[in-house]
Formats: structure tokens, C-alpha cells, sequence
């Protein structure tokens, strides 16, 4: 089943036969009918609160139904024309309130030509607006997919320096790279300085490009009172395959035993 | 909107008072939260973009919970769309966000103001692009728009307007005059009725004692700008809801990038509780009946100011504009942190 069907179902189990009714007149009509539908959503689709997940993303998903049915809207412009496609995006794009931004960026994944979007996907990374960065960085597939590493990069930064939650992005420890983590341990030592703290789940970007520079900052983590540090320390010691981390793990048994095994997974650190 | 000063002094847009109405005014000025514990306002008409992050403080620690911010005039004339779209898109963008990190709810107007309606060619195209705008969540209404100069071109944009209002169902804030203002408001409510828009769904905004009469005697709600403490204003608003009661009245600020004061609201509340005004006119004038004007847009829902979520800015927004350089942020203090 395709994406649009899928969100037609979700959208059919939880819209009142009015709703749907407007939705689907709306999604069936000429794109200009389209364009105007999607501003005008929420004046004729609820609010209501909807949880789904999408199987081949796997993700959970908490969508009103107003950004539901304007993300089914979006998906039903005709994509025969690429230049006129682009247009009637473009157009809603420029004039977006905040939802309807939330929408776009929300809608970005199945879009057709995608790499269109990069650079609309790069605004709402530089956007100061939260809900509107949230909308791209978290339980959004598009960019781990379509962003270059300087792109991707920067996204995870200004989540970490916003003290925003990473686990919710998606393609997190497959995009991770040793640029990041150099730059983490950077950022870091500026917090550390700072007399500020980092959260602790940002060095699972690390584990796979330790080098002896950011050795020092995991057992630097081991010597901090602060049982969050630990952990990531520790997951970090044990995912490595940079052999004089090893040693640490046996340097610092005592804490491992302290915390016990259970209690030390990235799980923990997510918030 | 407020002109420049000197012009202001020449045509104020509020009242002007005694030595005595000064003295209490400085009284209220250092006490004035006494007397309005537990109230809530609505002002329907600030210009935040002008405004800093200490306003939005101010006017959260005050009661104020709503706002309406319509479009004006900034100061000095753009000489593009561009400019004009990227303002549009800020009430309903950036500043809506901006507000909403202080725990107050941010709608807007919107419109050609009448200054920049005497630029022909771009008021063509700005009108182009009003659509756009006028259905978006949280546009309550067509404003502001209406008189300056009183030119015809000025006319001409205004019934324009008023076209859009009535095709999109939304209420009109309109602009009146500081010069020539009696005739200037007189005129345009005329025009609003001969082009069939029920004066309920019309604010006149900026009368004085001479106006007032004839705007209520119409139908039209009646909206009152003060600028207290450089006027001591609200004295005379006092008299004016004693003379003529709470109904179709509404105050507002009009705070903006010239002498103004965006507590002008709770500050005049609070002189209405020392002067004997009841508990329900004082709602009436200064919350309820901008609601109930603006809610005539279908865009205004009260659950979203009156029982509204905890605030939490380190949740939404961090870092690196309003809550700058590790400043603790902000947070009510019955909040969980989530970091």
C-alpha cells in the first residue's frame, strides 16, 4: 500500500464522515482547489489528537488530524508536471504559517523529487522556530537521507546545543561520522569550560571514531559524579573497537558494578 | 498606529488630564498590580514587532494572556512586495512564536494600512497577496485599514477591503484619522455601511469623547488606544465608561516603535478598580468585548488562552535568540523541567 493510502486509511479511522467528506473532495479537485484547501484546513478538519505509525518507517508518529489531512492534501497534487508541482509547493511554502510549515517539513518524506527540498529541509535546521525545526529533525526520514554530512551534521548540532532530545532522529547512528564527533568533543570541552554540561546520550556519536583526543573526554565522563556520564562512558568503552578503551572498562569496574548491567544502555540517557 | 510626536501632542489619540489625575496616576503607576490581582486582558491591538522580549514579560507578569497584532505602518514607506509579504508572514510566523514563549496567545490583523495605500503600484500588488493571508489560522480580522490623509487612493484601498472582509467573513479594525478625525471616522463608517458590512463586525479604533457617540449610536464596536503615563490618558477613559457604559468598548494600547506603553491595559484596569468601576465592566472593556468582537472570525478559541499548558521555554526554544548566552530561562514554576 502506498504512503497516500496509508495516510487515507489513518485519516478515515479517526475523521468525523464530515471531515473525510471535505478532505476528500478537496484532495480529488483541481490543485488550485488544493492550495487553498490546505490553508484553510483547519477551519473545516479537528484538532484531534492522532497516534500512528507508518510500517516501513517504523516510527511513532503524534499528529493532529489537521496536519494529517494537509499532509494527505499535499500528496495529492498531480506530479505529472514537475515545474508546476514545484510551484504550487513552493507557493505554500513561502507563505506559511507556523502549522502549516509544521505540515510541509512533516510531509518532506514523500514528496516527489526530493532533492528538491534539500534546501527547504536546510531552512527549518536554521529556523529558531521549535516547532518548526522539531517538525524536520525528529521522526522525519527525509533527512538522513537527502542531507550531505556538512548538512547532516549541523542539523545534530543544533539539536545538541539546543539540548534537544537526538534520539528522535531518525538515521542517527547510521549517519553518524567522524567529523561530528570531533566537533562534539570541541563543543564539549566549550561547555565543560563554560561550567555547563552536555547531555549525556550525545556520545553515542562517538563509539565508532574514538581516537586518543576524545578518550580523554570518556574518561573524563567516568570521573564525574554524575551517574548519566557513566553510562554513556561505559557504552561508548564497550561499542568501541579502539583498543585502549578497553582498558577503561577494567580501570573502572567498581562504577560499572555501582550502576549494574542493566542500568547501562543508551535507553536510559534518552531525554 | 501613532505618529510622530509632535503630531501626537498637536491630534492626541488619547486624552490629556489635571495635576490631580496625574498624582493618582502616579500612584497606580508604582501600585497598580494591587488592584488587578487575578484578572485576565485581551489587547487587540499592540504592535509587538516593535516591542523587546521585556515587554512580553511585562505584559504576561499583568494578566495580559491575548493578543491581536495588526498589520501597520512601520515607520517608514517599503518599496517592495517582498517586504510587505516577509512582514505578513512575521505576524503569522516569528512573532506568533516569539509571544507564545511568554505563555500569550498571538493573532493578528491584516490589511494595507492606509499610509502606504497612497503608493498605487505596490498597493496593487500588495492587495494580490492579501488572500493569502486573510485565511490563515489565527487572522482575526481586516486591519488595520481606513484613513490617514483621507486621499483617494486611501478610499479606494479601504473599500477594497472591506470587499475582502465581507467575502472572507472577518471582522475590520479600522484605522481613524488623528487628523481630521471626526469627519475621517464619520466617513468611514459610512462607507462601511454602503458597502453592506454589518457594523458589528467593524472596530473603530482610536476615538476620543468627540467620536464615541456617534460610533456606539451606530452599532460599531468602539475601541479606545492609551498612552497613560505620558498622557495620563486613562482618567478620562474612566469617565467615558461612566458616561457611557461597557457595552461595544473595548481599550488597547496600540503600543508600538513610538512613546507608548504596552501595560496600558492592566494600568488603566486598575485606575477603573480605584474609580469604582465594577468587576464586570472592567472585564467587559477590557477582555471580553475584544473577544467577542474578533471571535466573530471563527479564529479565536478561548481554551487556548483561558486554561492555557504550562509554559516551559526550555522545552520549545532554546538557546540562541530570545534566551541568549545561558541565560536561565524563564519557566513557570509549577513546570517539570524536560531537558
Amino acid at each position: 500500500m502506498s504512503i497516500i493510502s496509508k495516510l487515507l486509511s489513518i485519516i478515515q479511522e479517526n475523521a468525523s464522515e464530515k471531515e473525510l467528506n471535505w478532505i476528500l473532495s478537496k484532495s480529488s479537485s483541481e490543485s488550485k482547489n488544493i492550495l487553498t484547501a490546505f490553508v484553510a484546513t483547519p477551519r473545516f478538519v479537528s484538532k484531534k489528537t492522532v497516534e500512528f505509525v507508518l510500517a516501513e518507517e517504523n516510527i511513532s508518529h503524534s499528529w493532529t488530524l489537521d496536519r494529517l489531512a494537509r499532509v494527505y492534501l499535499l500528496l495529492s497534487f498531480p506530479t505529472d508536471s514537475e515545474e508546476v508541482y514545484l510551484k504550487n509547493i513552493n507557493a505554500l511554502f513561502d507563505t506559511a504559517e507556523i502549522n502549516e510549515a509544521v505540515a510541509l517539513y512533516s510531509a518532506l518524506p514523500y514528496l516527489a523529487f526530493p532533492e528538491k527540498w534539500i534546501y527547504r529541509a536546510t531552512e527549518a535546521v536554521r529556523s529558531n522556530i521549535g516547532l518548526i525545526f522539531d517538525s524536520l529533525a525528529f521522526r522525519n526520514t527525509f533527512p538522513a537521507t537527502y542531507f550531505t554530512e556538512a548538512e547532516w551534521n549541523q542539523l545534530v548540532l543544533k539539536c545538541i546545543f539546543n539540548d534537544k532530545p537526538i534520539h528522535l532522529i531518525q538515521g542517527l547512528a547510521e549517519r553518524a561520522n567522524q567529523k561530528l564527533a570531533d566537533t562534539l568533543s570541541d563543543f564539549a570541552h566549550e561547555r565543560w569550560a563554560a561550567g555547563r554540561s552536555v547531555p549525556a546520550q550525545v556520545w553515542r556519536l562517538v563509539s565508532h571514531f574514538l581516537n586518543e583526543e576524545i578518550l580523554k573526554d570518556i574518561e573524563k565522563l567516568l570521573q564525574t559524579d554524575n551517574s548519566d556520564n557513566q553510562i554513556a562512558a561505559i557504552l561508548v568503552c564497550k561499542e568501541t573497537t579502539f583498543e585502549p578503551a578497553k582498558a577503561l572498562l577494567i580501570k573502572y569496574f567498581s562504577i560499572i558494578n555501582d550502576l549494574g548491567e542493566d542500568n547501562i544502555t543508551w535507553n536510559k540517557l534518552e531525554k | 498606529m501613532c505618529q510622530k510626536h509632535t503630531e501626537i501632542a498637536q491630534n492626541p489619540s488619547h486624552f490629556e488630564g489635571t495635576a490631580e489625575e496625574l498624582a493618582t496616576a502616579t500612584n497606580v503607576q508604582v501600585n497598580f498590580m494591587d488592584y488587578i490581582k487575578d484578572m485576565k486582558f485581551f489587547d487587540p491591538h499592540i504592535h509587538m514587532t516593535s516591542r523587546t522580549t521585556d515587554d512580553y514579560q511585562a505584559l504576561a507578569d499583568a494578566g495580559v494572556v491575548a493578543i491581536i497584532e495588526p498589520a501597520f505602518w512601520l515607520g517608514q514607506p517599503r518599496t517592495g512586495l517582498s517586504t510587505f509579504k516577509d512582514y505578513y508572514s512575521s505576524l503569522i510566523g516569528w512573532e506568533r512564536f516569539r509571544s507564545s514563549q511568554f505563555g500569550i496567545k498571538h493573532y493578528c490583523t491584516i490589511g494595507l494600512n492606509s499610509r502606504e495605500a497612497n503608493n498605487e503600484a505596490l498597493a496593487e500588488e500588495v492587495m494580490e497577496i492579501l488572500p493569502l493571508y486573510l485565511y490563515k489560522e489565527g487572522v482575526v480580522g481586516v486591519g488595520e485599514i481606513g484613513f490617514d490623509d483621507q486621499t483617494a487612493a486611501e478610499e479606494k484601498y479601504y473599500r477594497l477591503q472591506l470587499e475582502l472582509a465581507k467575502e472572507a467573513g472577518l471582522p475590520v479594525q479600522v484605522h481613524t484619522p488623528h487628523r481630521d478625525k471626526k469627519k475621517g471616522t464619520e466617513r468611514s463608517m459610512a462607507i462601511a455601511l454602503e458597502h453592506g458590512i454589518d457594523p458589528q463586525m467593524v472596530i473603530i479604533d482610536h476615538n476620543n469623547e468627540e467620536t464615541v457617540k456617534s460610533v456606539l449610536d451606530q452599532g460599531f464596536y468602539a475601541a479606545f488606544t492609551i498612552y497613560p503615563f505620558t498622557k495620563m490618558g486613562n482618567e478620562r477613559m474612566v469617565e467615558v465608561v461612566k458616561q457611557y457604559g461597557s457595552e461595544r468598548i473595548m481599550i488597547n494600547s496600540a503600543a508600538d516603535w513610538g512613546i507608548s506603553d504596552p501595560l496600558a491595559i492592566p494600568k488603566t484596569a486598575a485606575l477603573m478598580k480605584i474609580k469604582g468601576i465594577s468587576d464586570h465592566d472592567i472585564r467587559l472593556v477590557t477582555y471580553q468585548n475584544a473577544i467577542d468582537a474578533f471571535a466573530q472570525s471563527g479564529q479565536i478559541n478561548v481554551e487556548d488562552f483561558e486554561n492555557p499548558q504550562e509554559i516551559d521555554q526550555s522545552l520549545k526554544y532554546n538557546g540562541n535568540t530570545i534566551l541568549r548566552g545561558g541565560q536561565q530561562p524563564r519557566v513557570d514554576k509549577n513546570a517539570l523541567i524536560i531537558r
